[in-house]
């Protein structure tokens, strides 16, 4: 799976600290899933739409592997 | 989410100042066999058995439950080393979270791995009292192996982290 939360990020001007203390998640955790190294829970995916007012579709991307 | 079976975050620095001292204190006691006069003492035991490997042991029959002499040396650095290792390996980190949780048990599922199959390799080369030395060190490396690579990857993370604004 991939993502374009670094993207959304940058669009509202976020930086990893901010997310993850909005979703209250450690800091490296925003990390590991902008580097795709870490899935999220569908749980912290839907918080993660929620700061962007996205659905999680159009954050969170299958790819051919999944 | 939820932790249950995780300690607060404030042991983490109290395991460290045991574990520290502890480890320093296991390693001297096990290469020179040091015994401290002073920590011969009155025990209980769950099972007493003549044929004790303890020489110091002072023993007049077999059987569960009993009091019984033995030097208590080993029984203390063990302990502490136990209760420490524990503390830091099972204290939630300043930020517990669900990427945290994975990484831990991963950790744990790569140290039973690493674990074993060092008992293995030692099992078929290593032959009598070597191998009891390796059964001695085999009760705690489980947790040893767990501290290094869960805090290695959790540093790891940390590190890619300040380069990556």
């Amino acid at each position: 799976m991939t993502n374009r939360i670094k993207v959304e990020r940058a669009i509202l001007n976020l930086t990893q600290e901010d997310l993850a203390n909005r979703i209250s998640v450690s800091r490296q955790t925003i990390n590991a899933m902008e580097a795709n190294k870490y899935v999220p829970s569908t749980v912290l995916a839907l918080k993660i739409a929620r700061v962007f007012n996205k659905p999680v579709e159009q954050i969170f991307f299958l790819e051919d592997e999944d | 989410m939820n932790q249950k079976l995780l300690l607060p975050n404030r042991f983490k620095m109290i395991g460290w100042t045991i574990l520290i001292p502890a480890t320093i204190a296991g390693i001297i006691l096990t290469t020179t066999g040091y015994e401290a006069e002073w920590l011969n003492a009155k025990v209980l035991t769950l099972f007493y058995d003549e044929m004790g490997i303890f020489s110091d042991v002072m023993i007049d029959k077999f059987g569960p439950f009993g009091m019984i002499e033995a030097n208590i040396t080993n029984t203390l650095v063990g302990v502490v080393f136990l209760i420490g290792g524990l503390m830091v390996a099972f204290s939630k980190e300043n930020h517990e979270d669900e990427f945290i949780a994975n990484l831990r048990l991963s950790s744990l599922l790569w140290s039973v791995w690493v674990n074993y199959i060092l008992l293995l390799i030692a099992f078929l080369l290593v032959y009598g009292l070597a191998f009891l030395h390796i059964m001695i060190y085999n009760m705690f490396t489980i947790l040893i192996i767990f501290i290094i690579r869960f805090n290695y990857i959790l540093y790891k993370s940390t590190k890619s982290m300040a380069d990556d604004k």
